[in-house]
């Protein structure tokens, strides 16, 4: 119970600034409607459903974007750190498009794939492969040498080795990655909403809202993608907790 | 005179700059305890690295009578990087039989074998991090001698632990020893230990290392607590320190 009430201590006092914020006029309430007022509106939002099929969309495209992003990058994570030279060839080209802003990728694709739903599933999978393999080789290749060394003497073979050690090993790291992966998909996928364009999208309806001077609107919009993003989070957490207990012990 | 198992002719071994071994011979006899002892740094765990193939020689020869993987077993003194923390203790000391491609039933009938040889109680559905470092190291003993080896190297197995579950580990492994009667290597600092466990104690010298000399305990097996208050193990443990004496200058 006393960590609940730790964990919330954050949010209310955010609120409680945001409050004070609006209400001394810091900020002019246009630009910046109160708490309340902004929650008030989500609720609206919500339980009308004008915001449902936004939501749905977006869910669904980063629901796509993060599974072709694992079901590529792990398995060439795991292939390419299985051997520290193949890793450190292509390490460059990793490190390179992990560096560039995904945002600054999306005329190439759109160049590939139009101005579709394609691009923008593209882009942040793309992205978030590339994190994906990042942890997941690490993971890999750090593994403990004692482990190993364990599994060589009792006569192992190396497959057998990678299957039961080196796997296991590296998924502390790999989780790091999936759970960085699937929140850049979102912000990727929200970005890629309010620029390349959509009819159905949470980033669509933020820029709408912005552009029409519909604040509290814009606000509530942001507000529920944060609470999406945290969501996802939190799901990853809860699965770590229950497959990888035995993580650091 | 009974059969050479190990034979180690003019080894060569150096760390960059210091070198452990020079022109280093040593045969380690089939079915006994050999305890290995001497001072820091004079390669006792380099030998066994050498022999298990872990780390390279820069030179000589060495045999291993009938060598194989599946029939020797090496427990290290970190044991618990050794150990895996996402398998259950039952799987942990699976593990070697799984590498061998064993079936369940046949892994399920040896744990249960040496259960009873040990009387020891588990719980096997747990994870090794659950347990205490002294149970820890007893999981990875039973792992060790899952496969029933014909050679097996311990490299200061019991240092880490409390002299209560140093004795009952002692006892463990001359249970298993009298069974089986396995070629032992047991590298130790603990000369209360070496004489409690070997038949033939191996004192080193200081690097570049030599063998001062080998002394055999005649001591009866099992070697109770009361063998280790006996004036019989007085005399050879005297006997190991005076030698250990000599080759360190103390």
């Amino acid at each position: 119970m006393k960590k609940y009430t730790i964990a919330i201590i954050g949010p209310i006092s955010l609120i409680f600034v945001w409050f004070i914020i609006v209400k001394f006029q810091f900020i002019n309430s246009f630009f910046l409607p109160d708490p309340l007022t902004t929650i008030q509106k989500l609720i609206q939002l919500l339980t009308s459903g004008i915001i449902i099929g936004d939501l749905v969309s977006t869910f669904d495209r980063v629901a796509l974007a993060f599974a072709i992003a694992s079901v590529i990058g792990l398995p060439l994570g795991l292939f390419l750190g299985r051997s520290e030279k193949l890793y450190r060839s292509v390490e460059f080209l990793i490190d390179f498009f992990r560096s560039t802003p995904a945002t600054a990728l999306f005329p190439l694709f759109l160049l590939i794939f139009g101005i579709t739903d394609k691009s923008k599933i593209a882009v942040a999978a793309f992205s978030s492969m590339l994190i994906i393999i990042f942890n997941t080789s690490y993971g890999v290749m750090h593994a403990r040498k004692s482990r190993i060394l364990a599994a060589k003497i009792m006569g192992a073979t190396k497959m057998q080795i990678f299957r039961w050690i080196l796997f296991w090993e590296s998924l502390p790291q790999t989780f790091i990655g999936l759970r960085s992966a699937v929140s850049l998909s979102l912000v990727i996928i929200v970005v890629s909403e309010m620029f390349i364009g959509t009819n159905l999208g949470l980033g669509r309806r933020i820029l709408d809202a912005q552009i029409t001077y519909e604040i509290p609107n814009m606000y509530a919009v942001i507000l529920l993608t944060g609470i999406i993003g945290y969501l996802l989070n939190f799901l990853f957490i809860i699965i770590e907790k229950r497959f990888l207990h035995w993580s650091g012990k | 005179m009974s059969d050479i198992t190990i034979t180690v002719q003019s080894l060569k071994k150096s760390f960059s700059e210091v070198e452990v071994f020079k022109d280093f011979s040593i045969d380690f006899e089939q079915g006994k305890i050999t305890a290995i002892f001497g001072p820091n740094g004079s390669g006792k765990s380099t030998l066994l690295n050498i022999l298990s193939g872990i780390i390279a020689k820069d030179g000589g020869r060495f045999d291993i009578k009938n060598f194989n993987h599946f029939e020797f077993s090496y427990i290290f003194q970190n044991y618990r990087e050794s150990l895996l923390p996402w398998r259950t203790n039952f799987e942990n000391v699976a593990l070697p039989l799984e590498i061998q491609n064993k079936n369940k039933a046949e892994i399920q009938q040896r744990v249960e074998e040496l259960q009873k040889l040990f009387e020891f109680k588990f719980n096997w559905n747990g994870y090794p991090y659950q347990l205490s470092g002294g149970q820890q190291q007893i999981l990875a003993f039973i792992r060790a001698v899952i496969t029933t080896p014909k050679i097996l190297f311990i490299d200061e197995p019991f240092s880490a632990l409390d002299y209560e579950n140093n004795l009952r580990l002692r006892e463990h492994l001359q249970k298993y020893y009298l069974m089986y009667k396995p070629t032992i290597l047991l590298v130790t600092h603990n000369i209360e230990e070496a004489v409690h466990l070997a038949e033939k104690i191996v004192v080193f010298s200081q690097r570049p290392t030599e063998v001062i000399e080998i002394i055999d305990n005649p001591l009866q097996y099992p070697r109770t607590i009361q063998s280790l208050k006996s004036s019989g193990f007085d005399v050879v443990k005297d006997k190991v320190l005076s030698i250990f004496q000599k080759s360190t200058n103390l």
